[in-house]
């Protein structure tokens, strides 16, 4: 439970770190405030006292903070300067692209990296397991933004398999859309799966527990579920977090690249724009999924091995 | 302490096994890598073109004898671009590489030796800076508050140390501990020097192998602002800029957008290779 | 026949490990396979069960209840065999158990059919352990000694017929070695068993089993009953081990080790392998092979000499070891520290004087290491106080530079671990020299001298650690040390690593550098006969706290504390 706190503690302090480094963002900003929040409208004195007015930016900075912050934790991250729609509406629109593209990835992650590792570590020094980790060392190392271009040009447009730009309206064409983009941003992921996945089964198999059970002859499917998927388990997790930050950052250049309407793609035009109310609404649902995330593999943490449960390693 | 007699099984036969000559692609990787250093160096005196000069008449058009790689929408021949790319491509990230490194290893070896309140003190920072989205946040504060390259390379050094940190203070605690470093305390010699002369050559595979990681990850970050618009200006040769500058002319000229995307690939694999090949043989000869 | 071993040959990429090896387990009996560490005996037993790591492979025949496991038997015959017929305990409880399952799931799933929570609490008692709580804690929670017990009752689980034990009991201190070992006669005893004990230890060996094999660079040069073999050795390598062997009964004039190191098998496949380290080895041990041969009362040798080689060391009188001034060199009052809520030290005092050697005997947890730690300045104690030559070194923090200097000279340290002692980064010379700097300019030694001064040529100030033996690189950690010319040297188990043959020299050694330079020693260990040999005083420490200190005889013949006779009692 001490554990738990202190994994919450950590979730809570980050967020408000983030909060506040968002928030900062646009007292930082070069410029005036108001001018920022006008956007590219022409402006007049009056306007700009009235919008100062509109957004308290007369009020001392903690207070105006702790207003944000109030709005914000009831879903108001205010307007955007640049469409003057709610910042709520614009990303509940964009959502579901950005989901679908992430799931659409974890999808091949798991089901390509887990079977590879094993595959890899299975036949440790042969033939597969060098083109699998020579394979999964490129993949590691390619940008995602540059194999997009690259699937693009190749897929896209020389082989003409797939559509070019745009997410598609029905959900065949959405798979069809959102194929390459996923494949573009599983790659370096699902590489990141293979070298945990290969790395924990070699060291599982160094293990002199192993040997043991099968000393005892113990059944081929009791040593797979109870021994080898249980214990990899844990070093494979732990690369969760950093998955996830691979696909937030990753999602932003493939939506660029391809012309999705995403996330990533709203924050990207956000910034280009100064449209502060959103890129602080971005940052901060960013920053969230990436702390609930992790609490969610500290809780599986919790489940899968009693050290942690028992508080026997400070972790 | 009880003892616990006999040896590790196969430990030294295994590592033997692995100690061959250099690969075929540490080879090929090595020799991509200098090329690419080449024309970083001289690219702009190799390039045919003034990688500036535009020929807004020609636009964008496919390769040709006078352009082998074509040209792009402003008429700038790609290859001159490409070439003289190089250098703002890779003179930034080993730039990021040299402050992360001696950033992390420096503070990772005070931290993991010293331990105590500067250990505490530096975890905790280093927790948080981990934890952050760093890109997201570098994206954002770097395209809202402007600053240019500069910045950015500063940001980055800063958003890699902290794992880079951890890394060689794990590995710094584990070196302490053993008899040689205990031995070298007893003989009283000065902190810096079981440091830097005693711990640091054991852990100098994993700094090393690092330092190509984070070139990596400075190659693919820097490359990736340039992609969205970030850090340099507009038309500055660059393979990052001259993605997004040209990703919208696939039908016209795609190898505009497709041989930078390809070279900074291929670096970043060159370098992955290496630094992969290098942690195992300098891991191995210890 | 449980078992039987016919001409087993084990290759791996680098050549031949095991070469030839031939060994039988009888139901009922108890078989003894030992063997220094690199004499192929843990591969022998991995064979034994078809558990070979990947990269090695087996020839000639292997026999499990007569099946023939060698070649032909795949996974599936193996998987039939293991657990029921044969089954396999470990040297490392603390890594033999699955961390996230609990103990009764690992008794439970070896369990032919269904495991009832009371047949599992059956099977823990049999090992000993009356608490059937246990079968639902997990490996973290339990010591070592529980481990190693719950571990024996899962290898049990499946009820075989042959249970391969390999090096049970070296991981665990002396006491509870004791216990696993009395543990293993008795379930052996009761279930009518056969056992194949794989230790290093020859007394262990010779102790319990009925028969022993003496393996050495990857061959069987010796078979025959424990006490027989003990009394009176057919072949010049077992010799040389029991020679090499200290005595805890008396100190021994001279420690003899067997010069020289282990050969891979490979080198000597067609000559007497122990020829090159053999006093009586004529041109006939180097011709050819020596076979297996047979000379009564069911005892082989491998040795083409008629003659037996004798035992002389243990008829040679009582050796003396040095005294001392009687002046304190080093005092430590009332020490105390604490980790957390575990009292490492819980005031301890004890005294050495100039140019004497004090042994310091305990378990792991008793604190040995701290006190050790607290005298060289890596610990800081809590509470009490640390003189070392007058001079007040309880916090090192509050000491003078000139004052810290001085404290570096007097006290130097040997540590345990040869793997790590040296920096394998640095030449040998290097490492010397640099210890040499902080010498007072007077006694500054070369690289080469000090190299002399432990017995090593003076050539290998040029090699790296990682071209030296155990033996000679604890030499070169000694070396180290005496570079400042301390006045009290701490020795953390210096030896427990060691091969016995090894660890003769090494404790020879360091006798005649306490005899000749007059350096006071502090002597730390867990092994009773070591002390015997090194310390005319011995401190006994038990839980941080000193149970019993007095003349080395008087504390190991007639131990006055309860837990010194345990000590005594658990030596086999």
């Amino acid at each position: 439970m001490a554990f738990l706190a202190r994994r919450l503690g950590a979730a809570v302090l980050l967020l408000g770190v983030l909060s506040l480094l968002s928030f900062v963002l646009l007292a930082a900003a070069p410029g005036k405030p108001e001018n920022l929040l006008l956007g590219p409208r022409p402006s007049t004195p009056e306007t700009r006292a009235a919008i100062r007015a509109q957004f308290h930016l007369d009020d001392p900075i903690h207070e105006r903070y702790l207003s944000w912050l109030g709005g914000a934790l009831h879903g108001d991250f205010g307007t955007s300067v640049y469409t003057r729609e709610p910042v709520t509406s614009i990303i509940t629109e964009r959502l579901p692209v950005t989901a679908g593209l992430a799931t659409y990835a974890l999808i091949l992650t798991i089901g390509v990296g887990i079977p590879l590792g094993l595959a890899a570590a299975m036949r440790r020094g042969g033939r597969l397991d060098q083109g699998i980790t020579l394979t999964s060392l490129v993949a590691l190392a390619v940008p995602p933004f540059a194999l997009s271009i690259l699937l693009l040009y190749g897929f896209a447009v020389t082989l003409g398999w797939f559509p070019v730009f745009g997410a598609g309206e029905t959900a065949a064409e959405r798979i069809a859309h959102l194929t390459l983009p996923a494949v573009a941003l599983a790659a370096g992921e699902a590489a990141v799966v293979v070298r945990q996945m290969r790395a924990a089964a070699l060291d599982l198999v160094g293990q002199d527990y192993l040997t043991f059970a099968r000393a005892r002859g113990l059944s081929l499917p009791r040593v797979w579920i109870s021994y080898a998927l249980r214990n990899t388990a844990l070093p494979v997790l732990t690369v969760g977090g950093l998955l996830l930050a691979a696909n937030l950052t990753g999602a932003l250049f493939v939506e660029r690249a391809f012309g999705l309407p995403g996330l990533g793609e709203l924050l990207v035009t956000a910034v280009a724009r100064k449209d502060i109310p959103v890129v602080q609404a971005l940052v901060l649902l960013g920053g969230a999924v990436v702390v609930v995330v992790n609490l969610l593999i500290d809780l599986t943490y919790l489940a899968v091995d009693p050290r942690v449960r028992h508080g026997a390693v400070a972790s | 302490m009880t003892a616990v007699s006999g040896t590790p099984l196969f430990g030294g036969r295994v590592a033997r096994l692995r100690r061959t000559r250099p690969g075929f692609l540490t080879v090929v990787s090595a020799a991509v890598l200098a090329l690419m250093a080449l024309a970083a160096i001289g690219g702009t005196w190799i390039a045919p073109y003034d990688p500036a000069a535009q020929d807004v008449a020609l636009g964008a058009s496919m390769p040709s004898w006078a352009h082998w790689a074509g040209t792009d929408d402003l008429g700038r021949d790609v290859l001159s671009r490409c070439l003289a790319g190089a250098r703002s491509a890779l003179l930034w990230p080993v730039i990021v590489t040299l402050c992360t490194c001696a950033m992390s290893t420096t503070l990772g070896l005070l931290a993991g030796y010293r331990r105590g309140w500067v250990d505490a003190i530096m975890m905790r920072v280093v927790d948080l800076l981990i934890a952050l989205p760093g890109m997201l946040v570098l994206i954002v504060l770097v395209g809202v508050l402007g600053g240019g390259i500069g910045w950015a390379v500063l940001a980055l050094a800063v958003l890699f140390t902290p794992g880079d940190i951890r890394v060689v203070r794990s590995l710094t605690m584990a070196q302490r501990e053993l008899a040689y470093a205990e031995a070298a305390r007893t003989l009283g010699l000065r902190p810096t020097r079981i440091m830097f002369r005693h711990l640091l050559p054991n852990i100098a595979p994993t700094v090393v192998a690092g330092a190509l990681l984070s070139f990596v990850a400075g190659l693919v970050a820097l490359s990736g602002l340039s992609f969205l618009g970030i850090g340099l200006p507009a038309g500055t040769p660059d393979w990052g800029l001259m993605i997004e500058e040209n990703r919208t002319l696939l039908d016209l000229n795609p190898w505009a957008s497709v041989i930078p995307a390809a070279l900074v690939t291929i670096a970043a694999t060159a370098a992955t290779l290496l630094g992969d090949r290098l942690f195992e043989r300098l891991s191995d000869a210890a | 026949m449980l078992l039987e071993i016919n001409g087993l040959t084990i290759a791996g990429p680098a050549g031949t490990i095991v070469d030839g090896v031939g060994l039988t387990v009888a139901a009922g009996e108890m078989a003894g396979l030992v063997g220094e560490s690199g004499s192929g005996k843990s591969l022998t037993a991995r064979a034994a069960i078809g558990l070979l790591p990947k990269g090695l492979r087996a020839s000639g025949s292997i026999r499990v209840g007569g099946v023939e496991i060698v070649g032909t038997a795949g996974e599936r015959v193996l998987r039939g065999l293991r657990g029921r017929r044969v089954s396999l305990l470990m040297q490392d409880p603390f890594s033999m158990l699955n961390p996230l399952r609990t103990a009764g799931a690992h008794i439970a799933e070896t369990m032919p059919g269904r495991a009832t929570r009371e047949e599992v609490a059956r099977r823990l008692a049999e090992v000993g352990i009356d608490d059937p709580s246990v079968a639902g804690r997990y490996p973290f929670q339990l010591s070592g000694g529980m481990r190693q017990r719950v571990a024996l009752a899962a290898a049990l689980a499946g009820d075989p017929e042959l249970l391969i034990a390999d090096e049970p009991t070296t991981a665990l201190d002396a006491t509870t070695q004791h216990e696993i070992l009395a543990l293993l006669a008795r379930v052996q005893a009761d279930r009518g068993m056969g056992v194949l004990l794989i230790t290093h230890d020859l007394r262990v060996a010779f102790a319990i089993c009925d028969r022993v094999s003496v393996m050495y660079a990857g061959r069987v040069l010796e078979q025959g009953p424990g006490t027989s073999l003990a009394q009176a050795p057919a072949h010049p390598y077992t010799a040389g081990l029991l020679r090499a062997l200290p005595s805890v009964e008396y100190t021994l004039e001279h420690l003899t080790g067997i010069p020289g190191s282990v050969p891979p098998a490979a080198q000597v496949a067609s000559e007497c392998a122990f020829a090159a380290r053999c006093d009586h080895a004529t041109t006939r041990c180097r011709a050819s092979r020596p076979p297996l041969r047979e000379i009564g009362d069911g005892r082989l040798t491998a040795c083409v000499h008629d003659t037996l080689p004798r035992l002389t060391a243990r008829d040679v009188a009582t050796g003396t070891l040095p005294t001392g001034s009687g002046e304190p060199l080093l005092v430590v009052d009332d020490l105390v520290k604490r980790y957390g809520t575990h009292t490492a030290l819980g005031g301890v005092s004890l005294q050495v004087a100039a140019g004497e050697t004090v042994g310091l005997v305990g378990e792991s947890g008793s604190g040995k290491t701290t006190l050790a730690r607290s005298v060289l300045g890596l610990v800081t104690p809590d509470q009490g106080r640390i003189e070392l030559d007058g001079l007040d070194i309880t916090r090192r923090r509050a000491l003078t530079r000139q004052e810290r200097a001085r404290v570096h000279r007097l006290v130097q340290c040997v540590f345990q671990d040869p793997s790590t002692s040296l920096n394998p980064a640095m030449t040998v010379g290097a490492t010397l020299a640099e210890a040499a700097t902080r010498a007072e300019p007077a006694d500054r030694l070369a690289p080469g001298d000090l190299l002399e001064l432990v017995g090593l040529p003076p050539g290998y100030a040029t090699r790296r650690p990682k071209g030296l033996s155990g033996g000679q690189r604890q030499r070169v950690a000694i070396a180290r040390a005496l570079a400042v010319r301390p006045s009290l040297l701490i020795c953390d188990e210096p030896v427990a690593s060691l091969d016995v043959s090894v660890q003769a020299h090494v404790l020879e050694l360091l006798r005649g550098l306490g005899r000749e330079l007059g350096t006071a020693m502090l002597f730390i260990t867990h092994d009773l006969a070591v002390v015997r040999q090194i310390a005319v005083r011995t401190v006994v420490l038990f839980k941080g706290r000193v149970v019993e200190q007095g003349d080395t005889a008087t504390v190991l013949d007639a131990p006055a504390h309860d837990y010194t006779r345990r000590l005594v009692a658990a030596i086999p």
